[in-house]
């Protein structure tokens, strides 16, 4: 589905991400953890065009459903030639919204939606990006119903659609949490990255997101970036582990719990369900900032 | 509201014949007033199309409405290639629309590459480029710093339908056609009839900006003033939507200097092509209501009218000469202070000060007003005028 590999950015003398190859399956819900700075938002970032690798390569196969030009916007393929013939398509470089109109939508560690419009205007937007009908100037976009209807049932997916009408500053952190994965979904998309969409949550509300999770990645290839490791030892198909910006574990999420060299960079003695040992401590309050470079 | 606009001359005709007609004539701007209102409102409207809507302000907007109007100058004056100068008004304003958007394809390419301050900055070096080229290019007059006058036609400049004589007006102060016995009983003099024919333009331009700011290109607009790097991440290139936006607004504002020529029939580089030109555009904005696309009109003709009645005008109303006339001779000696008058108080403190004031109620409307006229007005109903206000009488009917 989207593979890299040996993608490096630095920063001055900075390697935020070290040399990596990583491949994404399309039916996969796989796990990205780390200390905070390990680089996994630079990885985001790289995966989603914001930034440019310094070296290496980002491949994406688009799903059989997905054809050309129905990403709508002129000038977003990278390269007429478009899929190679193994369907592989080079996306190293592409512009941020040319990798989201190829399918690759991603939420953010802290929300980043549209503030003073409705939560139902916010999901709209994203739906009707994804239909190519933003460069349309003379329809009523009160009349294009099939995106508000679209947005309506990504509202019932998220769980917010008796909320519809609200501003998105008016929801509570949960709630918002909640729509920033709407807002991604709503660009129909193939691969889903999903940056600690419980960044702050409250451990009541937890839960929901969890629900939500596992709900998106039954459609979905999700790539998940979260501290909490309950949840990666619960919904992950697949854990990554990143240190300094190089992968230092890929495999099932048991066989990485019991890996020493991620013990000891990362997990520092974790046992599943001990909630109140030094990790787990760690990782609520490291998912509180947003301390990673970049 | 178009009809509170339509009926204006009639109202303030019949309430100068009045009883009232002294404090009328002080308080209510006058027709040739509201025509400087409908044109420059236009342009306040179309800055408010670029900035109030991406949230990118474009501080060297006086480049489209300086162009505009040197367009409409130049081909009468039968100075542009092609064209003589008995090019239709029509064809002329089109024309000075189309060069004004793509001058703003011009500056726009270049300028989105950049945000923030730094959008403003670069749109206000453009604009300031242009306007001390236009001051010392010989080819537009003589004395290129004193402007342009039309000289090449001596008739009005006629707005209407193509082709149907019937539907053609000419507009100007003193060019205009006068219409009398029209359904009988209604008789318009050249500024009236000016103001209806402007009036038309800047209502079918309005209704096109408004078209666009509902459509679904005008949500996306909305969605990179909230917040541009969602927008990216969701799909939108946001640079062309930018420029998009950019190129209509710069057309917009290119029919407003047009209309502005048309009316007065001159043009200079400080009223056309000058960075306070654009300044003006953003108090009005402010005023009015940033991001809400009529305010700016109100805001213009709410900044119109306090100038108007502040500023010392010969027969003209204004609050000068009403309370020279009206305040008795007794009260108008009365010493206040230290020697000084009320007759010289008024004069030290209304004379020429209208700008201070406005100034002031300026910082006033940043302060306590900041959504503007028209935005807290429809924060206010929960909605937009044209359906609140319907469904506020028919509560108040209803008990």
């Amino acid at each position: 589905m989207l593979r890299t590999s040996g993608l490096t950015k630095r920063f001055g003398g900075l390697t935020a991400v070290d040399d990596v190859d990583f491949a994404l399956e399309s039916d996969e819900l796989c796990s990205l953890i780390g200390p905070n700075g390990a680089g996994k938002t630079t990885f985001f970032n790289l995966l989603t065009g914001v930034l440019e690798p310094t070296e290496g390569s980002v491949e994406l196969r688009t799903g059989a459903g997905r054809v050309e030009g129905d990403d709508g916007e002129g000038g977003a393929s990278t390269g007429d030639d478009g899929n190679g013939a193994d369907g592989w398509r080079d996306i190293t470089g592409a512009e941020p919204h040319e990798v989201a109109s190829l399918g690759v939508h991603r939420s953010y560690q802290v929300t980043n939606v549209f503030p003073n419009s409705t939560v139902l205007e916010n999901v709209r937007v994203a739906a009707q990006a994804a239909g190519g009908d933003g460069m349309n100037f003379w329809r009523n976009a009160g009349q294009l119903e099939e995106y508000i209807e679209e947005a309506y049932a990504i509202l019932d997916r998220v769980d917010l659609a008796d909320r519809a009408d609200e501003p998105a500053s008016a929801l509570s952190h949960g709630a918002k949490r909640q729509l920033e994965v709407g807002v991604a979904l709503a660009g129909d998309p193939d691969v889903l990255l999903l940056d600690e969409p419980n960044a702050g949550v409250s451990s009541e509300s937890v839960d929901r997101v969890v629900d939500l999770i596992e709900d998106v990645a039954t459609d979905h290839a999700v790539l998940l970036v979260e501290h909490n490791m309950d949840i990666v030892m619960e919904v992950s198909d697949r854990v990554v582990v990143l240190n300094q910006g190089a992968v230092i574990a890929d495999d099932e999420p048991a066989a990485v719990r019991d890996d020493p060299a991620v013990q000891r960079a990362y997990l520092g003695g974790y046992e599943p369900g001990s909630a109140d040992d030094g990790a787990s401590s760690d990782a609520s309050t490291g998912s509180n900032d947003g301390g990673e470079p970049a | 509201m178009v009809l509170a606009f339509a009926l204006y001359p009639g109202v303030y005709a019949l309430l100068a014949d009045s009883g009232l007609s002294t404090e009328v004539v002080a308080v209510l701007p006058r027709i040739e007033t509201l025509v400087v209102v409908l044109f420059f409102g236009l342009f306040a409207m179309s800055f408010d199309f670029i900035s109030g809507y991406t949230g990118y302000l474009s501080f060297g907007h006086a480049a489209f409405y300086g162009t505009g109007a040197y367009v409409v100058a130049l081909g009468a004056n039968g100075k542009l290639p092609a064209l003589g100068p008995e090019t239709p008004f029509m064809l002329l304003l089109v024309l000075a629309g189309v060069a004004a958007a793509v001058l703003a394809l011009a500056i726009g390419s270049v300028s989105f590459r950049l945000s923030g301050v730094y959008f403003a900055m670069i749109t206000l070096g453009f604009s300031q480029v242009l306007y001390v080229f236009v001051r010392d290019w010989d080819f537009v007059s003589s004395a290129p710093r004193d402007g342009v006058a039309v000289t090449g036609t001596l008739e009005g400049f006629r707005i209407g339908v193509p082709g149907v004589d019937g539907l053609n007006v000419a507009i100007g102060q003193l060019t205009g056609d006068s219409i009398e016995g029209l359904f009988g009983f209604i008789n318009l003099s050249p500024t009236e009839v000016s103001f209806y024919a402007i009036g038309a333009v800047v209502l079918v331009c309005y209704l096109a900006m408004q078209r666009l700011v509902h459509s679904p290109f005008g949500r996306t607009l909305i969605a990179i003033r909230e917040n541009e790097e969602r927008a990216r991440a969701i799909g939108y290139n946001t640079y062309a939507y930018k420029l998009g936006a950019f190129v209509a607004s710069g057309f917009f504002a290119g029919i407003a200097g047009a209309l502005f020529v048309g009316f007065r029939r001159s043009v200079t580089p400080e009223n056309g092509f000058y960075f306070l030109v654009a300044g003006d555009a953003l108090l009005v904005s402010i005023i009015g209501g940033f991001g809400t696309l009529a305010g700016p009109l109100y805001g213009e003709l709410f900044d119109a009218s306090v100038r108007e009645f502040l500023s010392k005008e010969g027969g003209g109303g204004g609050l000068l000469p009403y309370l020279r006339a009206n305040v008795g001779d007794a009260t108008l000696a009365t010493e206040l202070y230290n020697g000084l008058t009320v007759a010289e108080a008024i004069d030290t403190f209304l004379n020429g000060h209208a700008a201070l004031y406005v100034g002031l109620l300026f910082v006033l409307f940043v302060l306590y007003v900041p959504n503007g006229l028209l935005g807290t007005a429809r924060d206010r109903m929960d909605g937009t005028l044209a359906k609140a206000v319907p469904r506020r009488v028919r509560r108040w009917f209803d008990g």
